[in-house]
């Protein structure tokens, strides 16, 4: 017990000296992703378009581009909209996780991860009670770290850059349409509901980088690997 | 344990690599002719450029892997860099398959508000393969972010090594 209350305050130190950069990254990153959702989301034109002339008479039809239209603009809000709650949730876990001690959630963990281990790697695992008894114990008492967030950040990567890439083909089909097919282009008629689309694409893949970069610092900054290397 | 894990992240990358190889060629070689109202078009891969990006895509993608599974043994000193090179690949893999699924469900469906008509009726071989592509190109990217996933499981579960 007296070793556990020395070492605390060395990591909490440590840790905090480094965490201002990732954490404005984050703040970037959410807004980034947040302002595509909503820009996205609220993209909406209305036209009334002459379709024919009946003798003198035009004939008018009001259309209207709106991002529900295109699975792959809905596909867009959704998952920016999911990766910037999730960015969210990542920078209050960032702030405060050292005010929190989840010492509960840490045995649920636990005990979900061993149950895993135990199914699926049955003959690899040591079954020394010793080891897994230290492992338990580290697991249980640990802080947030940024090394735990990194999971979480590869499938936000993934989300968003689905996501980002399909909304941006889907664009420009609509902007240079597609001969072969004979699909028309439909963005010299709805010229606001594109560059409010481009604007939103723009800030997603701003977004994306910076989650890419995040990554990176969070992987060259691991710090949990102990003696042996365990070499993926 | 460090083994079986080096042994398991192999093997995902040999079914990955397999699986961008199949998208690929099954890709690269979907071709067909439809004559619609005296006019001959051929629906070809390269009539889209989804489909080119999704090819190219692929094809980075598949050399890293060869390259990772070829140069990079274990207990190499650039498996950050390796990791990092994993999750970028991972984000390429997962934005091509999807843009790529994006234009096809258009063909496939069409988009009746943009008067897009759907051009699989006429071409329907053609339809088949960049499905049958689509399919294998979606398997590698699901692999590649298990092995992504368990890399990363490898490395932060603290290691279970014996210290007598």
């Amino acid at each position: 017990m007296a070793l556990q209350i020395e070492e605390k305050p060395t990591e909490y130190v440590v840790e905090r000296k480094k965490d201002w950069v990732v954490l404005v990254l984050r703040v970037v990153a959410f807004l980034a992703t947040a302002s595509a959702t909503l820009v996205m989301a609220l993209n909406k034109q209305t036209r009334t378009l002459v379709v024919a002339t009946i003798g003198t008479t035009p004939i008018k039809a009001t259309l209207t581009a709106k991002f529900q239209h295109t699975p792959a603009f809905v596909f867009f809000v959704v998952a920016n909209g999911m990766v910037s709650l999730h960015n969210l949730l990542m920078i209050a876990v960032n702030l405060f996780a050292h005010k929190f001690d989840y010492k509960g959630l840490g045995l649920a963990m636990v005990a979900i991860l061993d149950m895993v281990r135990i199914y699926t790697f049955k003959s690899f695992f040591l079954s020394n009670n010793q080891l897994t008894n230290q492992s338990t114990q580290k697991m249980i008492n640990k802080q947030v770290t940024i090394d735990d967030l990194l999971a979480p950040m590869q499938v936000n990567v993934g989300m968003v850059s689905g996501g980002v890439n399909a909304a941006v083909f889907m664009a420009e089909l609509g902007k240079n349409g597609n001969d072969h097919a004979r699909w028309n282009k439909i963005c010299d008629k709805f010229e606001s509901f594109c560059n409010h689309g481009a604007g939103a694409l723009i800030a997603s893949f701003i977004g994306l980088a910076l989650m890419l970069i995040i990554s990176s610092i969070s992987i060259i900054k691991l710090v949990k690997l102990k003696s042996t290397h365990l070499q993926p | 344990m460090a083994k079986s894990k080096g042994f398991f992240i192999i093997f995902m990358r040999l079914l990955a690599l397999g699986a961008m190889v199949s998208a690929i060629v099954v890709m690269v070689t979907s071709h067909q002719s439809a004559t619609v109202l005296n006019l001959t078009f051929t629906a070809k891969y390269t009539n889209d450029p989804v489909f080119k990006y999704f090819v190219v895509a692929e094809a980075i993608a598949g050399g890293y892997s060869l390259l990772v599974l070829i140069f990079f043994s274990k207990q190499s000193k650039l498996w950050r860099l390796i990791i990092i090179m994993d999750v970028v690949v991972t984000a390429v893999l997962i934005s091509s398959i999807s843009a790529a699924l994006a234009i096809a469900y258009v063909g496939k469906k069409g988009n009746s508000h943009a008067g897009w008509l759907p051009i699989c009726e006429q071409v329907p071989k053609f339809c088949e393969q960049v499905t049958g592509s689509l399919v294998s190109g979606f398997a590698a990217a699901i692999i590649y972010l298990i092995l992504l996933l368990s890399s990363l499981h490898a490395i932060l579960t603290p290691a279970i090594a014996v210290d007598p």
